[in-house]
């Protein structure tokens, strides 16, 4: 029912939109030089022609260098003449005022033969402030590469293209954003992805109604299939690396200027939990470091309510030695578990909010202080013990495992009603809990995929890249969650070829 | 007959079928449930330490009555509405459909009370019940709206979890007196017989078959992967009860209403002990699809016979279960309505070879008549 509410409000303003852009050449110019960066002046000499374009967005030396020294030499009769004689490349003609409007705003420059002329030729000039590639700072990796993404969709997609040289790496781009106009790259490997996915993604991102689109994580919550889920359903990465195994893998990606961030899908559960440092290791230790990870997780959620449950109703569950140090420790506390357990979580998370909103400097050392002094001080004052705040230290810790940032988020929230549940129903409310997660995840999708998969579908095949990573001599096809075209990755029987003792 | 066909066609969308293997999870997780906590105690009664032999026959039992749903459903046209209507006509074949609805809506119900008696026994004697199902159906609800696809992973999930919990057989076993066992079969076969009635009541849920099997994918191909789960099941069930005998003495066991929560009593780790509040917990997860795929079944009947809204009667069955199941309590009820499903579910279990016959007949005259 919203989704119509939301196109029938979108169709009225179209129509107002499009009455509004039905204005003439005059009108724009006119409505520009309110700006005092707009520079429009009549050329003296025997051309009589107009330039105009915007100074803070526009390179002068474009138009010093290639444009002014051919206008002032020579005499035209027509636009297409200049056209012809200016060197610049990519130059066009046109009458379009949208076409007009769109490129100007960008920094091309723009050249009337008269004031009055329609037909005007349109100079690229632009000038881009972009930052310099630099290191990635989110998801940090000791080995192997340390380029991150920038701001500038084109500096974005030449490091992409770089690591992937190949005519099939297929780039389509969109404007999104009815004010903004942000272009918004989809970009997959023809003849890998499932066309499918390609589709379905166009589609939803054809179908965003909105005025703005600051960052690519406005994509990833407007195109979700769930957007009430606590889970990100598409994976968030600023590594050029990560992005470009993803699309060989038949994945799609999608990127949005002014974002130093890639967002790829379908996505599972399982690959956000999965670290580029994983594929840079033996795989082995990669899954060792797997399985540290996913039971880091799982502490980090679990363990406050499970000490809430097992001290609020089923303290029979201690063994008798262990008792006494938990009594010990808890002997002068006030508060019930459940109590001791809030404060000191939400504790936690204000040191992590305000970590994150100062500079890293200060934020370190508000880490350092609130952590240790607060802590300690909470625990001579004697309200909370000492086990828990090993526990919550422990479960904090756990918790910045995670490599993709907005899973870490998500883990952060959702330990909170478990604590209820286990204050409701001791280890049966966690238990419940659970539960309900483990059902949302089954009923997640993530672009039409399930993204509960390898373990919901159960798929074998898949499995060898999840919890564990098999080496690459096993990982002979691409995952069958992406169903694409090509499945194989290699040769398997040579990759695999067995030799006999000094062959 | 044309159009009736048209508005029971059982097309089923490509991307709401399951794999076969699937079936192997469907069954297996519908077959253990709360039964499996408590089962040996009956079976004793009957048996004694013969009762092993019961749960074999059983099980041979099991095999032979999953052969006939699958002869059943192979040419049925789709599911059990399907086939009563071709056999029964539409009202006798509908009202006994929804016999079959009620059936599985019994089976939840029992499910359900007996779930939280043992959470009241074991854990909370104070638990404010109609809290607890409000809970608990609503979570159903959230799942079961899922659809089946969303059931079958929760019946998936359901089986990993559990499995877990079958290595503490190993606690017992250190503990018991593997003589126990001995001597063999010292009983009638009559009395053997009626263990084995006795244990086909905490088999029953393979006959869920008969309605989800248009949502298999290759029907055929399931065949195999639900004996196995037959089997699965007839192997957790003879170790459950043959670590029961080990552990419990024959006697004792009579007095023992739950056997397998108390065997979890005496699992000890360094950091834990008292597993049985873990093995209650966790045994959410195992009947967590019984009460899904119950109310599944028992909704998709309705929605098949009148072509209502499966959601709407969906909602309807929750809050007819709410209310028993809220004010519902004492272990005379509670043993009365397990009493009640364990026959409802062996004459059902029964009326399945009347059916194929009823069926192979109906199937011959109308091929006569048509030739």
């Amino acid at each position: 029912m919203w989704k119509w509410k939301r196109k029938e409000k979108s169709s009225t303003e179209q129509t107002q939109q499009k009455s509004k852009q039905k204005k003439s050449l005059t009108e724009f110019i006119q409505s520009l030089q309110n700006s005092e960066d707009f520079v429009c002046y009549s050329l003296g000499g025997e051309n009589e022609c107009t330039i105009s374009y915007i100074k803070t967005m526009s390179d002068s030396k474009i138009l010093n260098r290639s444009v002014l020294p051919i206008l002032n030499d020579g005499i035209f009769q027509s636009i297409e003449e200049i056209k012809q004689n200016i060197p610049v490349e990519n130059m066009t003609v046109t009458e379009d005022i949208d076409l007009i409007q769109e490129k100007v705003m960008f920094g091309y420059i723009m050249i009337q033969l008269s004031n009055s002329a329609k037909e005007v030729l349109l100079i690229p000039a632009v000038s881009l402030e972009a930052r310099q590639v630099s290191i990635p700072e989110v998801e940090f990796s000791v080995v192997g590469p340390k380029e991150a993404f920038v701001e500038t969709l084109n500096t974005n997609i030449n490091l992409i293209r770089k690591r992937l040289p190949l005519p099939q790496l297929t780039i389509k781009e969109l404007t999104i954003g009815k004010v903004t106009k942000t272009r918004v790259a989809v970009i997959f490997v023809d003849g890998v992805v499932d066309p499918k996915n390609v589709e379905t993604v166009t589609q939803r991102l054809e179908d965003i109604e909105f005025d703005q689109l600051i960052d690519s994580s406005f994509i990833s919550q407007i195109l979700a299939d769930n957007s009430n889920s606590p889970f990100p359903q598409f994976l968030d990465t600023e590594r050029p690396d990560r992005v470009v195994s993803n699309l060989i893998e038949g994945k799609v990606a999608i990127m949005a200027d002014g974002a130093p961030h890639a967002l790829t899908c379908p996505t599972t559960v399982v690959e956000l939990f999965g670290a580029s440092d994983d594929y840079f290791v033996p795989w082995h230790l990669a899954t060792v470091f797997r399985l540290i990870r996913l039971f880091a997780v799982i502490f980090s959620v679990l363990s406050t309510p499970l000490y809430v449950a097992v001290l609020t109703y089923h303290h029979e569950m201690i063994p008798g030695e262990l008792m006494a140090t938990i009594v010990s420790s808890r002997a002068d506390i006030p508060f019930p578990p459940i109590l001791e357990v809030i404060v000191l979580e939400l504790t936690i998370e204000l040191l992590r909010e305000a970590g994150a909103r100062l500079p890293t400097k200060i934020g370190q050392t508000i880490g350092i202080v609130g952590g240790i002094v607060i802590g300690t001080a909470a625990v001579d004052a004697g309200l909370t013990s000492n086990v828990l705040l090993i526990i919550v230290a422990l479960s904090a810790l756990a918790s910045f495992t995670t490599p993709i940032y907005q899973i870490g988020n998500t883990i952060r929230l959702i330990r909170f009603p478990f604590i209820i549940g286990a204050q409701m129903w001791g280890l049966i409310g966690v238990s419940m809990c659970m539960v309900f997660f483990i059902g949302h995840l089954v009923k997640l999708q993530s672009i039409g995929r399930p993204f509960f998969e390898p373990i919901y579908p159960l798929r074998v095949h898949d499995l060898k890249d999840s919890f564990v990573r098999l080496p690459f001599s096993k990982q002979t096809e691409r995952p069958t969650l992406m169903r694409t075209k090509d499945s194989q990755r290699m040769d398997a029987s040579r990759a695999n070829a067995k030799r006999d003792i000094d062959e | 007959m044309n159009k009736l066909n048209n508005t029971n066609s059982l097309d089923i969308p490509e991307n709401y079928l399951v794999t076969p293997m699937y079936v192997f999870f469907l069954i297996h997780s519908m077959q253990i449930g709360v039964g499996i906590l408590g089962f040996e105690k009956y079976l004793v009664e009957k048996a004694g330490y013969d009762a092993w032999i019961s749960i074999l026959i059983a099980g041979v039992f099991l095999h032979l009555i999953l052969w006939m749903i699958y002869r059943l459903l192979q040419n049925g046209g789709g599911d059990i509405v399907q086939i009563h209507k071709n056999v029964f006509g539409k009202y006798i074949g509908g009202f006994l459909s929804l016999v079959f609805s009620l059936y599985f809506l019994l089976l939840t119900f029992t499910v359900i009370i007996t779930f939280i008696e043992v959470i009241k026994v074991w854990v909370f004697p104070s638990l404010q019940v109609w809290i607890f199902v409000f809970v608990l159906l609503s979570l159903v609800y959230y799942l079961v709206s899922g659809g089946f696809r969303v059931i079958t992973g929760v019946c998936l999930i359901s089986v990993f979890i559990g499995l877990p919990l079958l290595l503490l057989k190993y606690f017992p076993v250190q503990a018991g007196h593997s003589l126990n066992v001995y001597p063999v079969i010292s009983h009638s076969v009559t009395d053997i017989l009626a263990a084995t009635k006795q244990s086909i009541l905490s088999f029953i849920g393979l006959e869920f078959l008969l309605i989800y099997y248009p949502f298999i994918k290759n029907p055929a191909k399931s065949k195999k992967w639900a004996h196995f789960a037959v089997f699965y099941t007839t192997m957790i069930y003879l170790i459950s009860l043959i670590v029961t005998f080990v552990y419990f003495s024959e006697e004792q066991l009579k007095q023992v209403l739950w056997g397998t929560i108390s065997a979890w009593k005496i699992v000890e780790f360094p950091f834990i002990e008292r597993f049985e509040y873990v093995g209650i917990a966790m045994w959410l997860y195992v009947i967590l699809p019984n009460i899904c795929l119950g109310l599944w079944g028992a909704t998709r009947i309705p929605k098949r016979l009148f072509n209502i809204k499966q959601k709407y009667v969906l909602i309807a069955f929750i809050l007819v279960l709410f209310f028993p199941a809220a004010i519902l309590e004492g272990r005379p009820v509670i043993d009365a309505v397990n009493n009640l499903s364990g026959q409802a579910g062996f004459y059902v279990l029964l009326y399945i070879p009347v059916l194929l016959v009823l069926k192979t007949i109906s199937d011959k005259v109308r091929k006569k008549r048509e030739g």
